[in-house]
């Protein structure tokens, strides 16, 4: 069980959560912020600070976004505890479900 | 040389040992005592001492008395006027003479009346000399002088010598009483295992005073109290003290319930006794653990009640307010837990070694919240034993802590005790939960911790190591059932009133009156007063006075039958050593017009004092 | 699964089947403030916990009142949550009474130094075999953000506007004071070195203090950033670890010597000429001395060269042990207890019919 960031941080990336954390286990990918579950302690400071309302509690992420619930874990498959993302490089590629969201129109 | 003496037999004797609180007085009543028990006689001791371990010699301060009643009847107090006074020096003389009744016989260690002894403590001239004690049989003996002519050729020095002037005095007081001399002496080899040459002459100095009563013709009457054969049912008797009474009812309580017995305590006047008695019999399983104050005590108790142990604290008034947060969390907790409050003198230090019963109000509301706690309190020393496994059995029974009021004077007198057959000690197993007791809807088997059962409302125990059990539980209120936390207001509502309602219907036994004659008043009392309430309702009735009598040992809840009894009477008379405690829940929960008499000297009513007041009220 | 082979860990029933972090949590929702490191903390126990290998029912968790004394609630064994200051006296009854339980406490710093401090100097001295987990943010966080006993003169908050005026206890020294056998320290955020200081404390008979470094980021956010930024984290913790010399800083740069004129420790650099004079951590020292100056290393106030890990962990005779000793020998010499002969007694007269 942990949080999980869903579908609204994809190309938005705000990083409020990144300050809240208190260990420090919110990692960056290329579109999205993913949050790596064995390193999170459940704590919830992320998900009042994102202004886009992306952070879910595991157990609550609404139905129309239910393919994110395991893209977080998922991500880290390979990576393993990178323990702490303070001076961890981004991460190389994003989540298929992520990849599959449409790039924002540019103008 | 013999010489005839007269010999006398009255039906009872009060004798009164007095001196410096380091003349050894509490140690010589105690062995007069052992051998009057051992005689048969029936009997009541007050030992009465100063908080100082040490008070200045030869002061009135520093006095240290030891009084006993014994008879060939059933009897019920030390006695309220010594027939006899052993004073070993002009303090113990002083502070002692107004308790003596015209011809009462004194006897004084003349080598103590010096001038600057007499200075001490305001005599300007020797009322040995001066007429004042005419009125008395004075048996002027200069004890310290005999008991070193005595030991001469023992060896030891001047000062050492001396120390046993309170043996001489009992072998003199055992002569004159007829009082079996073996058990003393015994006494003293074992007491003095280590140095053989001290029991040698401890027991010199003993036979030297028996000695000295049998040749000295000063000592012309001695006096013969047949045994009390008749008051006693059959049994095999011993005497006992409350403290150990009580120490004793626990280690039994321990054994009935078949559950290891934990004691958490701090030392504290005049409770520490139970914690040194029950120190030695870790061979029952008993463990003993000396806290670092009285917070801690009553803490380890409750830790290890909730692993399962008969837990029990022991301690005094002070203790108890120290130990209030803690009976409360028990109460919150549900688990079994024994508060014994030896009580004494108050507030705050007050009198350590004087008795009262002036902690009921705090035993019954002394804590934060809606706390009920059940009370029970002993009506003499060896009540003690059985009100311990009365409150074990509450306690267990309800998983609730309960308060056991015993006091200073029942703490430390002592009467004769029928040994019960084992077989007649209560059963009080235990049933720890072993699995689930409630089943979901969707079926699916849990443990609820505080689900209770419908008939005596208490909580499953359900101690660690018990698999599929685990479950927190805490102060905060919890939810019905569940015991989770909850800050519903209902729930709570619900809670406060459960935990009532789980004491109040805590089942007791019905009062017993006492009433041959159909009397229009009534005297109520609890606690220790039993002892001189009884007797001064025999003077009444013995008067031909109708009085009818009954005592709580239920202080909360309260008999069922109580409300009725106190309605049967015109009038109701509650004696109490406090302000009037009992009164006052008497008042405020029947709507009684109780009388209170009291009185909060540190000292046991008088039967003759009391029997007095109850004789105002009756013929008010 | 680590092996953990001490005595007394052995009296404790081991679990059947293998367990995970899940057997651990309790079906509570956790109740902090988003943020609090007492998440992190928590997620570390119930993490470690499998791994101790114990019967989940033998395991009990006593706390006092305070933010950290909700821990037993989210924690799926036996646990309760007692009165302000008093859980090492409860858990002292509980230890001593049954020696099958593993029992550990929660407390805080205003818990267990303020109004419960005398229960903690206690239990440190008796030696009782506990495992306290002392979390240390330096506020009073339930009360809503007065001083603590360890927070830094001149803290000012509500009830003490203009500074507080009282000098703060240093855990670690006041353990060691206290006679105790076991005191480390460590830190919330670091889950791997609270993990292995939880181990460590959980394999020592008696008495283990952990003291854990928590951050509360309502009242007192960032008490605790010298020691957790990266950067300034090299600069500011000493690890220590039993055996090695005692170097910090950028490339282990620094060390810790002892002054040979004042006996005291100082912070050097490390050069080829002091090699020699770095102290070599000996947590096991039958002495306190070393320890305790190690105690007395970090600045209060900023928190450079603080260290973290094992400082004393020696064995001595634990008070349970002792008081169970102490019925087996009473056994031995008098036999099991005859409570008819108790009630007899040596004197007794008999009344016949």
């Amino acid at each position: 069980m942990a949080y999980v960031i869903a579908q609204p941080c994809v190309d938005i990336k705000d990083k409020a959560c990144l300050e809240e954390c208190p260990v420090d286990c919110i990692y960056e990918g290329p579109r999205k912020l993913y949050i790596q579950p064995d390193e999170c302690v459940d704590c919830g400071a992320c998900e009042p600070v994102c202004p886009v309302e992306a952070v879910f509690y595991e157990d609550d992420l609404p139905q129309e976004l239910s393919a994110f619930r395991t893209a977080d874990r998922e991500v880290f498959d390979g990576l393993g505890l990178p323990g702490g993302a303070r001076g961890h490089a981004p991460l190389a590629a994003d989540h298929a479900v992520v990849d599959a969201v449409p790039a924002p129109s540019t103008t | 040389m013999t010489t005839e003496h007269e010999v006398r037999r009255p039906d009872r004797v009060i004798i009164r040992f007095a001196g410096d609180s380091g003349d050894g007085m509490q140690l010589t009543g105690d062995r007069f005592m052992a051998q009057t028990a051992s005689f048969g006689n029936d009997l009541s001791t007050l030992p009465n001492f100063p908080a100082e371990i040490r008070a200045p010699a030869g002061t009135l301060p520093g006095v240290s008395s030891f009084q006993l009643h014994f008879a060939d009847h059933d009897i019920l107090t030390p006695g309220d006027a010594p027939n006899v006074l052993v004073a070993m020096n002009p303090a113990a003389l002083k502070a002692n003479i107004g308790d003596l009744p015209r011809g009462a016989e004194i006897i004084v260690n003349t080598d103590e009346f010096t001038k600057r002894a007499l200075q001490k403590v305001g005599y300007d001239a020797s009322p040995l000399e001066d007429g004042s004690l005419d009125g008395y049989r004075v048996h002027p003996v200069p004890l310290t002088t005999l008991t070193i002519e005595a030991l001469k050729g023992f060896g030891l020095a001047r000062k050492e010598a001396e120390r046993s002037k309170n043996m001489f005095a009992l072998g003199l007081l055992s002569w004159m009483y007829h009082r079996p001399t073996e058990g003393t002496e015994t006494f003293l080899r074992r007491k003095f295992a280590k140095k053989p040459q001290i029991a040698a002459a401890n027991i010199a100095a003993f036979r030297a005073g028996w000695n000295f009563g049998e040749t000295t013709e000063d000592f012309a009457v001695s006096y013969e109290v047949a045994p009390a054969a008749k008051a006693f049912p059959t049994g095999t008797y011993r005497n006992i003290s409350g403290n150990l009474a009580l120490a004793y009812g626990l280690i039994s309580a321990s054994r009935q319930a078949d559950l290891p017995l934990f004691l958490g305590s701090y030392p504290i006047t005049p409770a520490s006794d139970i914690l040194h008695e029950l120190s030695r019999h870790k061979n029952f399983g008993v463990r003993t653990f000396q806290a670092e104050d009285e917070i801690a005590g009553i803490g380890a108790a409750l830790g290890a009640a909730f692993g399962g142990s008969l837990a029990v604290t022991t301690t005094s008034g002070p203790g108890v307010a120290l130990k209030s947060e803690t009976v409360g969390l028990a109460v919150s907790l549900e688990l079994p837990l024994l508060v014994v409050d030896i009580q004494r003198g108050g507030p705050s230090t007050g009198l350590p070694t004087k008795t009262e019963q002036a902690d009921l109000l705090q035993a019954m509301y002394g804590r934060n919240g809606e706390a009920p706690v059940p009370i029970v309190a002993p009506k003499t020393p060896a009540d003690c034993f059985d009100a311990a496994l009365e409150a074990a059995r509450i306690a267990l029974t309800y998983r609730t802590p309960v308060m056991l009021l015993s006091d200073g004077y029942l703490a430390n007198g002592s009467e004769p005790w029928r040994i019960p057959d084992l077989e007649e000690l209560p059963d009080l197993r235990v049933q720890f939960a072993s699995g689930p007791n409630h089943t979901l809807d969707d079926g699916t088997e849990v443990f609820w911790p505080y689900k209770r059962d419908p008939r005596t409302l208490a909580r499953p125990w359900a101690v660690p190591g018990t698999p599929g059990l685990e479950h927190r539980i805490g102060g905060i209120e919890k939810q019905d059932g569940t015991g989770n936390i909850s800050y519903d207001p209902a729930n709570h509502d619900f809670m406060v009133r459960t935990r009532q309602a789980r004491i109040d219907g805590i089942e007791v036994p019905d009062l017993e009156v006492d009433d041959p004659h159909g009397a229009a008043i009534l005297v109520l009392g609890w606690g220790s007063t039993y002892g001189p309430i009884t007797a001064a309702v025999r003077r009444l009735r013995g008067a031909g006075d109708a009085i009818a009598q009954a005592h709580l040992r239920h202080l909360n809840p309260f008999p069922r039958n109580l409300g009725e009894v106190l309605a049967r009477y015109d009038k109701v008379v509650v004696p109490e050593m406090n302000l009037g405690q009992l009164a006052t829940l008497i008042r405020a929960k029947y709507l009684v017009d109780a009388h209170s008499y009291n009185q909060v000297n540190g000292m046991p009513f008088k039967a003759e004092q009391l029997a007095t007041a109850l004789k105002e009220a009756i013929d008010d | 699964m680590t092996d953990i082979g001490n005595g007394l860990l052995q009296l404790v029933p081991r679990a059947e089947a293998r367990q995970s972090m899940k057997d651990f949590k309790s079906d509570q929702e956790v109740r902090w403030c988003p943020g609090c490191g007492d998440y992190a903390i928590l997620a570390a126990v119930q993490g470690f916990m499998p791994e101790l290998g114990l019967a989940r029912e033998n395991i009990v968790f006593v706390s006092g009142i305070g933010c950290s004394s909700r821990f037993p609630y989210y924690m799926n064994t036996y646990g309760m949550h007692s009165i302000h200051g008093r859980a090492p006296a409860i858990a002292t009854g509980l230890a001593t009474s049954r020696r099958d339980l593993s029992v550990w406490v929660v407390t805080g710093d205003g818990d267990a130094l303020s109004i419960g401090g005398n229960h903690l100097i206690h239990a440190l001295r008796r030696n009782v075999n506990l495992k306290i987990l002392l979390f240390n943010n330096r506020i009073y966080g339930l009360t809503k953000g007065q001083y603590s006993p360890t927070s830094e003169v001149g803290k000012v908050t509500k009830s003490t506007p203009m500074g507080s005026l009282d000098a703060p206890f240093n855990p670690v020294s006041l353990a060691i004071g206290a006679e105790a056998s076991f005191v480390a320290r460590t830190i919330d955020s670091d889950r791997k070195h609270l993990t292995e200081v939880l181990r460590a404390a959980a394999e020592h008979p008696g008495t283990a203090l952990v003291e854990i470094y928590q951050n509360c980021n309502i009242f007192n956010d960032g008490a605790f950033d010298a020691l957790k930024d990266r950067q300034q984290a090299e600069e500011t913790v000493i690890r220590l670890e039993h055996g090695q010399p005692i170097r910090f800083g950028a490339g282990l740069g620094k060390a810790v010597v002892r002054d040979p004129a004042t006996g005291d420790l100082a912070v050097v650099t490390d050069t080829d000429e002091n090699e020699s004079r770095v102290l070599v951590h000996d947590a096991h020292a039958a002495s306190p001395a070393t320890a305790f100056a190690l105690s007395r290393l970090a600045d209060p106030d900023t928190l450079h060269r603080t260290p973290i890990g094992v400082f004393r962990s020696v064995e001595r005779p634990v008070y349970d042990t002792l008081m169970a000793d102490q019925l087996d020998v009473a056994h031995e010499l008098l036999g099991k207890g005859d409570l008819g002969a108790l009630l007899a007694g040596n004197d007794t007269w008999t009344v016949a019919g």
